[in-house]
């Protein structure tokens, strides 16, 4: 295994994770949700781009919009069955950790009793072609991948800081509380939210399946690695989860490298309790200047 | 703008009581708004004022009775659920001015004012809302594109009334305006709440200071123990009473 292979990897897959835990960052802030369901809506929605690609068309962007519009469904009802009913009930936190975590033992298992154990495949959706930046040599599912999850990330960033639904997530995602009281429906903000971080699940899921496959379980790792990310980033940051995103794909590349693959996930851990034991906010904790009262 | 004959009622509450888990905190109480009226509430720490507000919003534990706003009905008999249906409340025309401000503390100045305008309606014509707040309150115009999570005790407290004012309400309720701040900044503070134009709509500030609103409120009326007591008009002076 040569670096430059393993630098782009850790580059695409930065970005891929990167993106999950932007998803998961957001649900936290705004709903004051820890969403363990996203594992499941993440294979869910590569099962939904893998129907589209087999039965209606494998044209790259129908197949990449059906992985998206399934996300963002299994995000709303996700938020419809476990947001929804025990918001403003007692204990709210505890309880929306376990009825997200038995949505996705659920979902897992009907994917599995559904689509079977065998692993799909999705259509390359970006051709088969390489490309040689400066001297390294790139595979084109790993630049389309990378390229189009900061695309799309880009393009919900600046909505959400230019438009009235973007306003909207981000008075939420600071003060709930201030937020109802200038006129922002608490419940319905939590389906648009869901319904974006789910869609952003789906780019993640159909962008991953370009190296690995949709399989029933397929969730359950880039949910671990975007929850760590948005741990190391501090939940609730956007800036912190990209700059977590690059320091694990950094340390992902290096230890692939130097130590060898199996050794990942130990030095990712080992980063992430160090980083929490010195900034216990995580990075967002040094880039937030204005603090709460 | 007061004494009008055909005096159009904003807020009519009847029989309201609210609180919090087995605390009740007001009881039975009947208010009436019209419209173009600036009230004052005063009354001691801890008698109701702020939950009174809280309760027309929809945000107490628990409360019943009526609260027509504008001839809507948004008090509802609830036990649960403080918060759910605020934003109904505030579509109908309701502004509301918590204490403690209640800030976004990461939104820039500029975007806690478009914030406050979030009700579709007034969402569309925000950029004139904005100057005429920049009017009242001119030292927000150097700050608007800094987070308001910096800003100084008063400089916070005019994002939130701004806030508060951008809304296209009816109804605006102002909680203890100069609470924490230096007095010549509340005063300022109190001073520039009496300069808004009114209108058709009609505001309640709760204060405790009684020198800062009198005379210069329609109505002044007492609260204690959770109950409305007395009320007096326009002329009247605490020294003289």
């Amino acid at each position: 295994m040569n670096s430059s292979f393993a630098i782009s990897n850790a580059i695409t897959l930065a970005c891929i994770y990167g993106t999950l835990a932007i998803g998961l960052s957001l649900t936290w802030s705004s709903l004051g949700l820890v969403n363990m369901a996203y594992g499941f809506v993440f294979a869910l929605s590569g099962y939904g781009a893998w129907l589209v690609a087999v039965n209606i068309s494998d044209w790259s962007p129908v197949v990449l919009a059906a992985g998206i519009l399934t996300g963002a469904l299994g995000g709303v009802l996700v938020c419809a069955a476990a947001f929804i009913p025990i918001h403003d009930k007692p204990n709210f936190p505890l309880r929306a950790l376990i009825a997200t975590l038995a949505i996705s033992l659920v979902g897992n298992q009907m994917l599995l009793w559904y689509f079977g154990p065998r692993a799909k495949s999705l259509p390359r959706l970006f051709g088969n072609w390489n490309a040689d930046i400066f001297g390294v040599i790139i595979t084109s599912d790993k630049l389309g991948a990378s390229f189009s999850a900061i695309v799309l990330l880009t393009v919900v960033l600046l909505w959400m800081r230019s438009s009235r639904r973007g306003l909207e997530i981000r008075a939420m995602m600071m003060n709930p509380h201030a937020a109802s009281i200038v006129g922002i429906g608490v419940r319905r903000t939590g389906f648009y939210v869901m319904a974006l971080t789910g869609g952003l699940a789906g780019l993640a899921s159909v962008l991953l399946a370009q190296t690995y496959y949709v399989a029933p379980f397929s969730g359950i790792t880039p949910m671990v690695k975007g929850l760590s990310i948005a741990l190391v980033g501090g939940l609730g940051s956007v800036p912190g989860a990209v700059i977590g995103a690059i320091l694990l794909g950094i340390n992902e590349a290096l230890t692939s490298t130097l130590l060898g693959g199996q050794y990942v996930l130990i030095t990712q851990f080992l980063l992430i309790i160090i980083v929490l034991l010195i900034r216990p906010r995580g990075i967002a904790g040094i880039l937030d200047k204005a603090r709460e009262a | 703008m007061s004494g009008n004959a055909e005096r159009q009622t904003i807020l009519d509450v009847n029989g309201l009581s609210a609180g919090w888990g087995p605390m009740r905190v007001i009881h039975d109480l009947d208010l009436k708004v019209f419209s173009g009226e600036r009230i004052g509430l005063v009354g001691l720490n801890g008698h109701g004022k702020s939950t009174l507000f809280l309760a027309i919003a929809g945000l107490t534990g628990w409360q019943r009775g009526s609260i027509l706003l504008n001839g809507h009905q948004v008090g509802r008999t609830r036990s649960q659920g403080p918060g759910r249906y605020t934003h109904l409340v505030v579509r109908r025309g309701l502004a509301l001015i918590p204490q403690g401000d209640e800030i976004f503390h990461g939104l820039t100045v500029e975007e806690h004012l478009d914030s406050g305008a979030f009700t579709k309606r007034a969402w569309a014509e925000r950029a004139p809302r904005k100057k005429k707040i920049l009017r009242i309150f001119p030292p927000l115009e150097k700050l608007m594109k800094i987070p308001v999570g910096r800003l100084s005790g008063g400089e916070r407290r005019m994002v939130a009334i701004g806030r508060g004012l951008m809304a296209d309400a009816e109804l605006f309720l102002v909680d203890e305006p100069s609470l924490g701040l230096a007095p010549k900044i509340g005063k300022s503070v109190v001073e520039a709440l009496m300069a808004v134009e009114l209108g058709s709509s009609a505001m309640v500030i709760a204060e405790q200071n009684i020198a800062l609103l009198e005379g210069r409120v329609d109505r002044i009326i007492g609260m204690h123990a959770g109950k409305l007591k007395g009320e007096a008009s326009k002329g009247f002076k605490s020294g003289t009473a």
